[in-house]
């Protein structure tokens, strides 16, 4: 039984051998373990499953609109009956809220990210806090990131997949959830250049998820020195040994104008060159050395002479600590709270986001240093985000479509390829976007993907999606017929002709799923 | 043979423009090096390309030995290229140029969605415009209509019955705005797709396409003109151009990818090469001097392609200045090389295209607004 997938997966001959007759059984029990782990298999519905009976979206599902990847049944009757504010509360602090199920699939199901042996996943600890052993930090859980380089890079591009996937449909932290997408965006790395296949994994875990929902400095730091980060965005070329030779410009532009003050933010071109000086000399060990993926600063490939970054002097001879003095400037200025504050309320409001509540968070944003989940309560209280008019109409992007609809049928899903293969048709699978400015946001990108969110409603309904199933007929009688079951999908009461048109297309539940209601939120 | 001679002044003629854009930044000094300027090797003692591995184009230009497969089409004059071209803007950040470059400006919509929007509506069918890829470029927003696509035999609303079908769209039929008009346009496409899926495809006149998506892509476009859908536009990337580091084995793979989907779908195309335009382009050059990890940084000035009926072809359009350190643009306080300056701006190779595509005086106004024009005399005799 001690024998893992990794074991099966790890590139080289020898393990392949090695894995042999004696695992097969192994096999067996683990698809055993599956079933009874509750996986596949869909969640009990249990408490009231009261449907909306509002005809307009009300402040519930608003809400659960917008912090969550779309609401399973019995959310709606939960969340009226402790209230949004309390909800609100509860998603901002994902650390008290138990999540069992789904990181014991996770652990189950996706071996690289979680094979105790390997001490990726942290092994439980005595009395420590519940999020810090799930989502450890780099510093207090020293991992072994060289140890990725073990797997085959596809293996961890699909471990990954399925486990964003996963977590976005099953976890209980469904903003914490939502935001390590917004930062995956936002901080992006295409997996595919260099060795990026194989640190991504570690860039997620100890970049994104560990502080999704913390301080935006300490994100942007860990980002800075990801062993991903700094094959993607080049870091680890950016020397200057001679004088002669140019820093690369490459992470220095991006921390500018993406992760931080924003195109127009008010920095100029040589502002990026001298930010490249002062990271010039940071790099990671590539896989033909020894401990590969290890960061490090070379001080001598390091520009060490005076800097001058947005207006403020950097003086000679601060070495290493030149980043901190980088990051401090950037964190701090104006154009980063507004950047940021922009990009929050543009997900969580509109597209093009009313100036009062960009105001308001971007204020949050520099009165709380940068505490992610103040900025968030800060834009959830604006009256801009509570007002009706903003209900309804933001346009899902695929991946909210995708989970969304798996979330409303309470699908069983194994988020293996025939799922995620979707999302690819979609045109946004996870970690598969090219360049550092993440997936766009704004609906106008992805109207044009209606054929494949038709397609997708269809193949669910009808359980033609290998590994996923949902039950039409039990989640009908279960949220008491025709209209419970549309008003749930839908978040409101259906009007006469949605009604009507869910009769007569011989498939209601894929007619909901596909309708124009359903992919806005 | 050249494709103008097959041109018989048909003006009613419906002509499609394809666009293809080299996202990530095309190194057009390796594309085109000037190959006759000592400064070129000087500033680049390692990623120079030596004159006599390239394709002559003329006494100052050769052409990236990969690029080879486009030799033919210069020689009968149906290629017609431009150096030091890009845009006004200097920000080098790739969104922000390529924003701007397919926005044509700051301004709201894609050049080509606001170019197609002037073209009468009846015009304007289900296929008229294609974007192959998995999602719509920026210079297609505001298009009337638009499909986006990767292959035919996806394009199909499969396991569906007609009850579906008809109650879905009788639902989408009351949506207002854009969710309406991109539910309509695939309703539509639907139909005319189901149409071409059926026949069985084979390129024409000996064209060898590659395997890859753009030779791919390609040579669907080849099919939806051919099959006379009514294609206006369509657009194309070739991705991966953002060589930092290392970049000949990148260049290499990546120009000859180019150059044998254009070959092939020139080929391909036999005489409707003569009503099709392809211009090649990208959101800005990369830097004269190549850095330390053998590759480039953002720079300014690269190249654009224009192929295709009644191109002026076979010689270098628009202004060159060369690479001497007095006639570059400056990059910020640090010594050396500058940039290769924009000195052909890229609307001024777009507007004689789509004059080409039957756009007016007007048309082009509205196309780029607030921008005094300067056509190239890219077309003609």
């Amino acid at each position: 039984m001690n024998c893992s997938r990794r074991q099966f997966l790890v590139a080289g001959a020898g393990a392949v051998v090695a894995a042999g007759s004696g695992c097969s059984r192994a096999r067996d029990l683990r698809e055993d373990a599956r079933r009874w782990l509750g996986q596949p298999t869909a969640r009990v519905l249990d408490g009231p499953l009261t449907a909306p009976t509002s005809s307009e979206l009300d402040p519930v599902s608003h809400v659960l609109n917008r912090l969550t990847f779309g609401p399973r049944p019995g959310d709606y009757a939960r969340v009226a009956a402790q209230g949004v504010p309390a909800f609100i509360e509860e998603q901002l602090a994902p650390q008290q809220l138990g999540d069992w199920l789904c990181e014991r699939v996770i652990r189950h199901e996706c071996d690289s990210l979680s094979d105790p042996q390997s001490r990726l996943f942290p092994r439980p600890a005595a009395g420590g806090d519940a999020l810090a052993q799930l989502f450890p930090g780099v510093t207090q859980h020293p991992a072994r990131v060289g140890e990725l380089y073990e797997y085959k890079d596809k293996v961890l591009l699909d471990d990954l997949t399925r486990a964003t996937l996963l977590r976005a449909v099953l976890s209980e932290r469904q903003l914490f959830e939502v935001m390590v997408q917004f930062w995956s965006d936002h901080l992006n790395i295409d997996p595919s250049k260099g060795e990026a296949k194989w640190l991504k994994v570690a860039d997620d875990r100890d970049v994104i998820r560990a502080h999704a929902l913390g301080n935006f400095r300490d994100l942007l730091r860990a980002s800075a020195v990801s062993p991903a980060m700094l094959w993607y965005l080049d870091g680890r070329v950016n020397r200057r040994s001679k004088p002669e030779e140019k820093p690369n410009e490459n992470y220095a532009r991006e921390l500018l104008e993406l992760h931080t003050l924003g195109v127009h933010g008010g920095y100029t071109q040589q502002d990026v060159m001298e930010v490249a000086r002062c990271l010039s000399g940071w790099t990671v060990r590539d896989r033909k050395k020894f401990f590969k993926g290890r960061v490090e600063f070379i001080a001598r490939q390091h520009d060490d002479g005076e800097k001058r970054v947005l207006g403020e002097t950097i003086p000679a001879g601060l070495g290493a600590r030149d980043l901190d003095r980088v990051l401090e400037i950037v964190v701090r200025h104006p154009g980063t709270a507004r950047h940021l504050a922009w990009k929050l309320c543009r997900r969580f409001l509109a597209d093009e986001p009313p100036a009062a509540a960009v105001a308001a968070t971007a204020a949050a944003f520099t009165a709380a240093q940068g505490d992610i989940p103040a900025t968030l309560r800060a834009l959830f209280a604006t009256p801009e985000f509570r007002a009706p008019a903003v209900r309804g109409v933001k346009f899902k992007r695929p991946m909210h479509f995708v989970v969304s609809a798996l979330r409303a049928t309470n699908a069983a899903t194994d988020a293996a390829r025939p799922l995620t293969d979707y999302l690819v048709r979609l045109g946004h699978a996870p970690f598969r976007y090219a360049t550092p400015d993440g997936y766009p946001e704004e609906a106008l990108h992805w109207q044009n993907t209606l054929l494949w969110r038709w397609n997708f409603a269809s193949a669910l309904a009808a359980n033609r999606i290998q590994g996923t199933r949902v039950e039409p007929e039990g989640l009908r009688a279960r949220l008491g017929g025709d209209d419970g079951l549309l008003a749930t999908v839908l978040g409101r009461r259906p009007g006469e002709l949605e009604r009507s048109a869910y009769q007569e297309s011989g498939s209601g539940l894929a007619l909901a799923l596909a309708s124009p209601a359903f992919q806005s939120c | 043979m050249p494709a103008q001679a097959l041109v018989s002044g048909q003006g009613d003629q419906r002509r499609t423009l394809v666009v293809v854009f080299l996202r990530g930044a095309a190194d057009g000094l390796a594309l085109v090096p000037p190959v006759a300027d000592d400064h070129y090797y000087r500033a680049r003692p390692r990623l120079g390309l030596a004159a006599r591995s390239t394709v002559k184009l003329d006494d100052r230009f050769g052409l990236h030995p990969k690029l080879a497969p486009l030799e033919a089409a210069w020689r009968d004059g149906d290629l017609a290229v431009v150096h030091a071209c890009g845009i006004e803007d200097d920000t080098r950040s790739h969104f922000e140029a390529q924003d701007l470059m397919e926005h044509g400006g700051v301004v709201a919509g894609g050049w080509l969605g606001r170019y197609l929007r002037t073209r009468p509506a009846a015009a304007s069918g289900a296929l008229a415009c294609v974007a192959v890829g998995k999602a719509l470029p920026e210079c297609l927003l505001g298009a009337p209509s638009v499909s986006v696509m990767q292959n035919f035999d996806e394009f199909t609303l499969g396991g569906n019955t007609p009850a579906f079908r008809s109650q879905l769209e009788r639902l989408y039929a009351m949506e207002r705005g854009r969710l309406g008009a991109a539910a309509r346009d695939t309703f539509d496409a639907l139909v005319r797709i189901e149409a071409l899926r059926t026949t069985k495809y084979a390129a024409a006149n000996g064209a060898s396409y590659g395997r890859d998506d753009f030779s791919t892509g390609l040579s669907q476009v080849a099919q939806l003109i051919r099959a006379d859908v009514g294609l206006e536009a369509a657009s194309i990337d070739l991705p991966g151009w953002d060589s930092h580091f290392a970049q000949e084995g990148q260049v290499e793979s990546l120009a000859a990818r180019l150059a044998t989907g254009l070959a092939a779908f020139r080929r391909d195309l036999g005489p409707r090469m003569a009503t099709t335009t392809v211009v090649v382009m990208t959101e800005f050059g990369r830097t004269v001097e190549e850095n330390s990890a053998f590759g480039t940084d953002h720079g300014r000035g690269s190249a654009m392609f224009v192929l295709g009926g009644g191109v002026r072809g076979g010689r270098m359009h628009g202004a060159w200045r060369g690479l001497n350190p007095d006639v570059l643009e400056r990059r910020g306080l640090l010594e050396g090389y500058g940039d290769l300056p924009v000195l052909n701006n890229y609307r001024n190779v777009l507007a004689p295209v789509l004059v080409r595509q039957g756009a007016t005086a007007e048309h082009l106004a509205a196309v780029f607004p607030g921008f005094t024009l300067g056509p190239l005399e890219l077309f003609g005799a």
